[in-house]
């Protein structure tokens, strides 16, 4: 459950309307900022780093991505969730050449490189286990998001 | 002979790299072999290949490298994991 109190309610949008990326980004970006998560160059760098090193990922029908960047940009820990109305286009983690339609966005706002690896292990039984990503894919509201994350148990 | 070593890499080191590290960790430790695992950002690997035997990174490539290197990407999806572990291993049971 460690991952659980990374996830802000206030940070989950369920239905989030994004005709692209860059509109993703921003709408995202402006809920963390306003909540004083992330300093304003997170967004740009976020961007940046979405083009250089693509977070897409497949997962047998499902894609999400992972969005994150370096740790001086984020002010106070958090795990931002979107579920999208729409599925918008990211590239691959593992091959830029390739774009996946995803349908949901974790992004990752990490600062302390070393402490947090019971997080992420919790993190990737949510990107790893189907079930969990179809909960994640078919949350109705912010609850059915919490109740999921607060489920997660590291096997 | 020498303790080999691999870079881990992400493109911040600090997510998907720890995700990486921490299963190579495991890895390690169940076939008992001795390997130094070192966690930077992909942009540090050129300085630090040199001195390295393998790199693991979670993202993409971006450039070519004078040692061998691998993307880990199955490690963060949970797709194809075995096939990697035997990858990597069959560079550090030389």
């Amino acid at each position: 459950m460690a991952v659980a109190s990374f996830i802000k309610e206030s940070l989950v949008n369920v239905g989030l309307k994004a005709d692209n990326q860059d509109q993703l980004f921003n709408t995202m970006y402006e809920k963390a900022f306003e909540q004083g998560f992330v300093k304003e160059t997170f967004l740009p760098k976020i961007k940046e780093r979405e083009s250089i090193f693509p977070t897409g990922l497949c997962i047998n029908n499902y894609s999400i991505a992972i969005p994150h960047t370096d740790p001086e940009h984020v002010v106070e820990q958090f795990i931002a969730v979107s579920v999208l109305d729409k599925p918008v286009t990211f590239h691959l983690m593992e091959d830029n050449t390739k774009t996946t339609e995803v349908q949901a966005v974790l992004m990752l706002g990490l600062n302390q490189p070393h402490s947090q690896i019971e997080v992420l292990q919790e993190l990737m039984q949510v990107i790893q286990v189907e079930d969990h990503l179809e909960k994640l894919i078919h949350a109705k509201d912010k609850a059915d998001i919490t109740a999921l994350f607060h489920s997660i148990k590291i096997s | 002979m020498n303790r080999q070593t691999v870079l881990v890499a992400c493109g911040a080191g600090i997510a998907t790299s720890t995700v990486v590290l921490d299963h190579l960790e495991e890895l390690i430790e169940r076939e008992n072999i001795k390997v130094e695992l070192v966690q930077c950002k992909i942009a540090e690997v050129a300085s630090l290949q040199s001195n390295a035997d393998l790199i693991v990174a979670s993202t993409i490539l971006p450039t070519k490298y004078s040692i061998p290197a691998l993307s880990a990407t199955a490690y963060i999806s949970g797709i194809g994991i075995e096939e990697l572990d035997k990858e990597i291993l069959s560079y550090l049971k030389k």
